[in-house]
This record gives C-alpha cells, sequence and structure tokens, in this order.
C-alpha cells in the first residue's frame, strides 16, 4: 500500500479560490479526517486529488506524481473516491454498481474473492445484488457506494460526507466499517460534518476554513468542544 | 373526411412501412448512442450514410464484387466517424448544446458540399444489390426481398446491441457514462474507450443502414439520407432522447408512420407528408417535451 | 454620458452597414449584386440575432419568416398582367391585387410577424433541444405548403417579374432600419428581461419574469423583421422554395454564430465577415480576378470553406470574432 501526499494545493474556480496551499500526507492503514463548515474547501479538494478540479500544487501517490492525470487514470493508479451525495447509478442493479467499481482494478486476480470480502463488510450489498440500486434506502446507497469504491482494491479511499443524512444506527454501521477498512492497510481520507465523531476515529484531523488548513487534531482533541469551535470559526 | 375513405392499404405498404421503421430505428440508435456519452445531436449522421451510399456506388461503378463494396462501405464509414469524433466531437466536449449542435449542423454541410464537389449534383448509381428489389411470393402476396431483408436485419443489428450494452462490460460503462459520465470517470471507466466505441457503433449502424436504403434508392446524390436524418431526429427526440429504448422506439414509429402515410395517400395529399409528419412532431413535443417512450420528464437546461 | 455609451453600441453595427453601401457604390455593376446581397443577410441575421441572441434558445425556423416575407412581397408585386402566367392557380383576391414597393415591404414584415407570434403561441412553451426539433418542424412545414400550394405563390417556381427594387440603396436602408429595430428592443426593457431570462432563468423567474412572454415577443418581433428581409431579398433576386430553405438557414446561423450570437454588433459582423469570404469566394468560382488576384476555384468550393470555418471559429472561439459583446470604443 503506498501513501498518498498532498503539497501545496491550490484550487480556484475562476474568480473563487476554494483551497489555499494546503498540505497533506495519508499513510497506509491510516484515517485522515477533514473537516470544517460548508464551502470550506473539502469536495474541492478531493476533487483535485481525482483530477476533476482546476488545481496547481503537487499530488503524489507513493511518490509518482497525480497532477494533470485524467480522473479515470487517477482511479486505476489505486484512488477511489465515495462521492458526496452517494452517486449510484439508480437505474443500475445493485450488482452492476459494483461491477463498474471493478473498472478501476488493476489487477487480473480474482474478481470473486475480492467481492466476497466487501460482501463480508457490507452483506447487505451482496443480499440485494438483483434490485435495482435506486429503489435502495439512502443508508444501503451509502454502503454500496462504499463496496463499489472497495472492489477497485485501491491504495487509498476518499469519502465525501458518507454519513450525510443517515440514521445514527447506519452512521454506527459506516464509521465501524471505516475501522475495518483501515485495519486491512488502506489509507482512509474521510471529509465529514460531524466533527466529534471524525476526531475520534481519525489518526489525524484537519479542520478547513475558508479553504485554509486552520488547525490538526489527534484523537485526545475528541472531547476537546472548545478547540473544534475556535478553529471551525477562526 | 374523404381522406379515410381512400386509405388503400395493401400488405406491401405495410411490410414497406416496417422496413422504413426497421432502417429509421437503427439511424435512432446511432444518433442516441452518441448523444448519451457525448450530449451532442449529431446532425451530421445522415452524411455518414451518405458517404456510405457514395462508397457502394463507387464499388459497384469499378465492378467491385458485393462483398468488397459493403466492406468499403463499412471502412469509409467508420474512417469517418472516427475522424468525426477527433476534429469535432472531441474538441467540442463541454461546450454548451447550442454550440454542439450548430457545429454538427456545420459539419453536416461540409460533408455535403464536399460530397458536391466531388461527385456533382447528378450523383452515382448502385446498382450491385439491386436484385434485391425483386418480389418473392408469400403465401399470395407479393413482397419485396429488400423490405424482408431490412425488417431481419434490423432486428438482428438491434438484438446484437441490446446484448452488448446489457452482457458485457464495455456495454456497463457505456450506460452508466450516458447516465452521469463524470461519476462513471472517477469509477475508472475511460472516457476515451467508451466515446470510442459508441462512435464505431453508431458508425457501423450507419453503414447498414446506407447498405439497405441504397437498395432502394440506388441514386445516390449528396444529400442522400438528408431528409430521412431529419425525420429520425425528430423521431428520436419525440421518442426520449438519452435513453436507448425510448430513442429507437421514436425512430420506428416516426419511419412506420411515414412509410404507411407515404403509401396510403394518394399523391395530391402524400405531397403534404412532411407537413402532417412535422405538425404531429410539433404537437407530440408540446404535450411531452421529454419523450412519448420515456417515464421521467427529461429535466434539461435551457 | 450614459447615453452615449449606449449609442455607440448604435453606431459600431450601423456604421458598418453604412460603410458597405458606399463602398458597394465605388464597384463596377456586377460587382455591386454582391454588396446588395451582402446588406440583405445583414438585415436576416440580425433578425434571426433579435431573438436568438437575447433568448439563447437555437431556432432553425427563422427562414420560415424569410420566406413567408418573400413569398408575400412576391405576390402582391408581380404585375397583373403577368400573374396568370406564373401563377395559374393563384386565389382570386391575390391574383387582382398589386402592390408598390414599400407597401409590399410593409406587408412582408406584418405577416412574418403574425406568422411568427402564430408560432410562437405554442412553441415557446419548448426548450433545449424539443425547441430546436420544433422549429426546423417549422421551416420543414413552410418549405412543404410554399412548395405545393398554387394558391398562395408560384409553387415549384422561381419569382420572376418581381420589380427589381431592392438595389445598394433600398438594401442598405433596410438593414439599418432592422439594425436600429433590433437596437432599440435590446435597450428596452423587454430585451433586458429577456436576456436576464438567458443569462439565469431559475433567478429571472423567480424575480417574476414570464420566460414565455419574453420568447414571445422577442419571437414575434425577430418574425417582423425575418419577414421584411425576406420582402428585400425577393426584390432583390428571383426567389424559389430552395433559396430559402436548408442552405440559407446554414449560412445565416453560421454568420451569427461566427460573429457572436450573443450580440447586435457581433450579427453585423458575422453577417459581413462571412459574407465578404463567400461573395470572394463566389467570384473566385467564376473564375475571374478580383482585387488583382486571379484564382480559379471549382463550384462547391465555398461551401466547403465556409462551412470549414464555422466549424473552426465554433472549436476555438465558441463566442464567436467579437465575443460575443457589443461595439464599443470607451468602456464605463
Ligand atoms: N464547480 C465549481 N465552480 C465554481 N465554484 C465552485 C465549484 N465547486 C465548488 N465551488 C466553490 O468552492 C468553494 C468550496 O466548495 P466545496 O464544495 O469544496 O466546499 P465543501 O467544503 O465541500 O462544502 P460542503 O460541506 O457544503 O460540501 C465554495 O465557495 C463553492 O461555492
Ligand atoms: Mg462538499
Amino acid at each position: 500500500m503506498r501513501s498518498l501526499v498532498v503539497e501545496h494545493l491550490d484550487v480556484r474556480y475562476g474568480g473563487v479560490h476554494a483551497v489555499r496551499d494546503l498540505s497533506f500526507e495519508v499513510g497506509p492503514g491510516e484515517i485522515v479526517g477533514l473537516i470544517g463548515a460548508n464551502g470550506a474547501g473539502k469536495s474541492s479538494t478531493l476533487h483535485a486529488i481525482m483530477g476533476v478540479a482546476p488545481a496547481t500544487g503537487e499530488v503524489r501517490l507513493g511518490g509518482v506524481s497525480l497532477r494533470g492525470r485524467r480522473p479515470e487514470d487517477v482511479a486505476r493508479d489505486g484512488v477511489a473516491l465515495v462521492p458526496e451525495g452517494r452517486r449510484i447509478f439508480a437505474e443500475l442493479t445493485v450488482e452492476e454498481n459494483l461491477r463498474l467499481g471493478l473498472a478501476a482494478r488493476r489487477a487480473r486476480g480474482d474478481v470473486a474473492a475480492v467481492l466476497q470480502s466487501v460482501y463480508e463488510l457490507f452483506p447487505i450489498v451482496e443480499e440485494f445484488g438483483r434490485r435495482q440500486a435506486g429503489a435502495l434506502s439512502g443508508g444501503q446507497q451509502q454502503q454500496l457506494a462504499i463496496a463499489r469504491a472497495l472492489v477497485a482494491e485501491p491504495d487509498v479511499l476518499l469519502l465525501d460526507e458518507p454519513s450525510l443524512g443517515l440514521a445514527p444506527t447506519v452512521v454506527d454501521i459506516v464509521f465501524d466499517a471505516l475501522a475495518a477498512i483501515r485495519d486491512r492497510g488502506l489509507g482512509v481520507l474521510l471529509v465529514e460534518q460531524r466533527a466529534q465523531r471524525t476526531v475520534a476515529v481519525s489518526d489525524r484531523c484537519h479542520v478547513l476554513a475558508n479553504g485554509e488548513l486552520r488547525v490538526t487534531l489527534g484523537p485526545e482533541n475528541a472531547n476537546d468542544t472548545e478547540t473544534m469551535v475556535a478553529a471551525y470559526f477562526s | 373526411m374523404t381522406m379515410l375513405a381512400i386509405w388503400n392499404i395493401d400488405w406491401q405498404t405495410i411490410a414497406d412501412a416496417t422496413a422504413l421503421g426497421g432502417v429509421y430505428a437503427l439511424m435512432a440508435v446511432g444518433i442516441g448512442l452518441v448523444f448519451g456519452v457525448l450530449r451532442l445531436v449529431n446532425f451530421a449522421y445522415g452524411q455518414l450514410v451518405m458517404a456510405g451510399a457514395f462508397s457502394l456506388a463507387l464499388a459497384s461503378q469499378w465492378g467491385w464484387p458485393q462483398w468488397a463494396g459493403i466492406g468499403l462501405c463499412f471502412a469509409v464509414v467508420l474512417a469517418l466517424s472516427m475522424l468525426m469524433d477527433r476534429l469535432v466531437f472531441r474538441p467540442l466536449r463541454g461546450h454548451s448544446p447550442a454550440v454542439m449542435l450548430v457545429a454538427t449542423f456545420a459539419v453536416a454541410f461540409l460533408l455535403q458540399s464536399i460530397a458536391l464537389l466531388w461527385f456533382g449534383p447528378l450523383g452515382k448509381i448502385a446498382t450491385s444489390l439491386a436484385y434485391l428489389n425483386r418480389p418473392i411470393t408469400i403465401s399470395h402476396v407479393d413482397i419485396r426481398k429488400i423490405t424482408i431483408v431490412a425488417v431481419v436485419v434490423a432486428a438482428l443489428c438491434l438484438v446484437a446491441l441490446a446484448l452488448l450494452l446489457e452482457r458485457t462490460t464495455v456495454g456497463l460503462h457505456m450506460r452508466a457514462s450516458s447516465m452521469d459520465f463524470q461519476t462513471a470517470r472517477m469509477l475508472g471507466v475511460r472516457a476515451n474507450r467508451v466515446i470510442a466505441m459508441a462512435v464505431l457503433v453508431s458508425g457501423a449502424l450507419a453503414a447498414v443502414v446506407a447498405v439497405m436504403l441504397t437498395v432502394q434508392n440506388p441514386l445516390v446524390t449528396p444529400d442522400f439520407a438528408l431528409r430521412d436524418t431529419i425525420i429520425v431526429l425528430a423521431g428520436v427526440v419525440l421518442g426520449g432522447m438519452n435513453r436507448p429504448i425510448p430513442a429507437t422506439l421514436g425512430g420506428f414509429a416516426i419511419g412506420f408512420a411515414s412509410g404507411l402515410l407515404g403509401g396510403a395517400l394518394p399523391t395530391n395529399q402524400s405531397q403534404y407528408l412532411p407537413t402532417f409528419l412535422f405538425a404531429a412532431v410539433i404537437l407530440v413535443l408540446l404535450v411531452r417535451p421529454g419523450g412519448i417512450f420515456t417515464r421521467a420528464r427529461l429535466v434539461e437546461r435551457v | 454620458m450614459r447615453r452615449l455609451t449606449a449609442l455607440q453600441e448604435l453606431a459600431g453595427p450601423a456604421l458598418l452597414v453604412i460603410v458597405t453601401a458606399l463602398l458597394g457604390t465605388l464597384v463596377s455593376i456586377s460587382t455591386q449584386g454582391y454588396f446588395t446581397d451582402t446588406l440583405v443577410k445583414v438585415a436576416m441575421v440580425v433578425a434571426l440575432y433579435t431573438f436568438v441572441g437575447n433568448s439563447g434558445v437555437l431556432s432553425f425556423g427563422h427562414i420560415s419568416f424569410v420566406a413567408v416575407g418573400a413569398w408575400t412581397a412576391g405576390v402582391l408585386s408581380v404585375p397583373s398582367d403577368v400573374k396568370p402566367a406564373i401563377m395559374p392557380n393563384l386565389a382570386h383576391m391575390l391574383r387582382d391585387r398589386t402592390t408598390g414597393n414599400l407597401s409590399s415591404l410593409a406587408l412582408a414584415a406584418l405577416v412574418g410577424g403574425i406568422c411568427a407570434l402564430v408560432v410562437a403561441l405554442p412553441l415557446m412553451r419548448l426548450s433545449g433541444l424539443a425547441a430546436g426539433i420544433a422549429t426546423f418542424g417549422v421551416l420543414e412545414i413552410t418549405h412543404n405548403l410554399l412548395r405545393y400550394e398554387e394558391k398562395i405563390g408560384p409553387g415549384l417556381n422561381a419569382f420572376s417579374s418581381v420589380p427589381e427594387t431592392t438595389g445598394l440603396r433600398q438594401a442598405a436602408i433596410g438593414a439599418l432600419v432592422v439594425v436600429v429595430v433590433a437596437f432599440a428592443y435590446g435597450r428596452s426593457r423587454f430585451g433586458r428581461l429577456l436576456r436576464a431570462t438567458r443569462e439565469d432563468p431559475a433567478a429571472a423567474r423567480a424575480v417574476g419574469v414570464s420566460i414565455y412572454r419574453q420568447r414571445l415577443g422577442a419571437f414575434a418581433l425577430s418574425g417582423v423583421l425575418a419577414g421584411l428581409a425576406g420582402g428585400l431579398y425577393v426584390h432583390l433576386l428571383p426567389v424559389n422554395t430552395e433559396s430559402v430553405y436548408l442552405d440559407l438557414t446554414f449560412i445565416t446561423l453560421a454568420m451569427l454564430v461566427v460573429g457572436g450570437a450573443t450580440s447586435l454588433w457581433g450579427a453585423v459582423v458575422g453577417a459581413l465577415a462571412v459574407s465578404a469570404l463567400d461573395s470572394y469566394l463566389a467570384v473566385a468560382e467564376n473564375g475571374s480576378s478580383f482585387f488583382g488576384a486571379q484564382i480559379d476555384l471549382p463550384a462547391g468550393t465555398r461551401v466547403v470553406i465556409v462551412g470549414t470555418l464555422m466549424a473552426v471559429v465554433l472549436i476555438l472561439r465558441p463566442n464567436g470574432l467579437t465575443g460575443g459583446r457589443e461595439f464599443r470604443v470607451w468602456r464605463r
């Protein structure tokens, strides 16, 4: 497993400067959090890594630059994204959605084994394989979106607000799954709004405001509300 | 109304209408596939068919055997499709739909005037497959062979296409790309490959259409298939642009309707066929702007 | 000051029209025809701009109103004594009436406007692709009806014997009238509202602008202008159904897009630039020498070159030569 390094990243949409001089690293077996208010630049950071946002600066995977690559090539290199709002293909079946995730798989090896390991994390995906994905509940769709990213066997998994709009019990499932994914050796970059929970689960958690990194918190800060609030609104 | 009193629909008319519907259905899929992945209405689709038809005419003029003529037709149409993708579609990606529409309109005119320059306004004659126009008799009804060939070939092409889309990985990628291209790409679906595939399949369908249309209408002129394309485009929009099945049904419906009306109406009324057809198209568009064969309404920016 | 800034937006296009007309007086009679034709094209493209440019909705149907204008002015201007020869099946009430040049132009504009209004009443509910196909349908229907309906015109034949009153002066005045009307509309409250719907339909709707009504008005007005342009056209050359159909639709759209569809300045610049190129190539196709250059192009080269130009401009400069901006010497 390789680590993802972001250095001096800047994202500009015309006049909007969404991300400013952002640097961080996600190593194998790490969960790195990225939190901040609406419009702080979290999704823009992920999009820049995937090569779909206009960015300057450096993004490297295992020492090799990803800058200027097409999104499909970034995905094939081993970075998988679980996009904001899940982006499930509603008119395809659950199984077809999962097969789409295979598009980024480099290894020619055993597909059945990969699927099996993903089914262990999310049994629901196997159970509802033949259903239309659009007919799943929001929580089930989120599990499908993560499963779809995992079947590509990436080195690094990027998640954009996976707990958005989910019931507390489903949020638990998602966060438990993230811990399990970390234990498999993947690097996880977790963008979230649930600050406390993210700080608790992350090895490091960066707080973004106005596109800038304000402070980095460790798990020990999880109950330190004051620091967090200060960082959010600085 | 007197119009109803003089309906004279015989079996040949129905068979012809079915064949025309089949051919138009193929053109509709060809246009719909490219629209699916590129969000681009290819006005120049008819000129691909025209190029294929001229290849057939040239081959028959040079005395080539049939299979070689058909081979040339496919080669020319596929090459031209890929060229169009490279030189026009690719640089236009991401532009507004209006710009893309006008651009393919320009390409259509460009190709047509190149053909005019090359072959002159009188065109050429493709004779090699003309024997297919002879009738055969099935239980006392005379039907031209090409009618049967067209229906069978169209059905086979559609089945093959359905298998490609439903059963293969590249087909899955094409379907996903036409639903949400950016997400598909971020999952590792290779944009250029999917687009190239759509363009190629759409080109192959144009070649098939070229073969069948030249049998029915051996005189190939620079505006060959121009009228058909306009009618098919209307049919595709009528059916529902961004899904293959509604687009196909739309193409078939408008082909069948125009075949039936053209065959059943007396000349002094059938000369107004375009008026009937387009008035119907406009009416349907007003009632169902997203198409008649779609369930949800297509939400589209102006 | 603000008035002045606004007026230069009119001055630029108007001056171009006048300069073109003046240039036309300097050349030989045979070459003058190209200048006259160019000015009529300016009128057509500006008519098209009035709707397409301000609304942002594509129309393939505007040449219908040019055709209707041409038919109106043509039928009314053919002298009564030759009417039975050219149009044997003409309706009685048209057979006996002949009008003068000016009233034929005014009626062409009026009929063009009425047709556009009738078409717009249902069609302006559509947008995007559906609108594109529906306006194409209008073109097809108009072409089909004019071609076979011999009660209202010459059918398949050309309009011969129409007095050729569209010389350089009439074309220039006509083009100026169209430019001034388009400018006045663009500056008016309605023009600004329509452009607002083009830029941000949701916001415009939110503040209570009826997109339907604004588009309706613009479509009808551009129908009036297109009808007038059609009237000018039929007084220039013997028009038939094919000369006001796909080719003309293509060339006028090309002109608008090449110039820059979202400004009056773009419409005029595009019409003049493409016309200049087109005329130059037409002369070259005929093999004569022009401005000292002796070229001999095979027939059909024009459309190839103009089509290529249009595709190249679209790909490299999708907003056209002028970038879709109005003419300004200075900016506020
Ligand atoms: N495609 C775009 N074009 C222009 N501006 C954009 C685009 N995408 C994002 N922005 C702007 O960039 C800024 C950062 O947006 P971003 O989506 O990265 O925020 P975020 O932190 O993900 O917010 P949220 O929590 O609401 O998802 C915002 O001001 C947004 O308006
Ligand atoms: Mg976001």
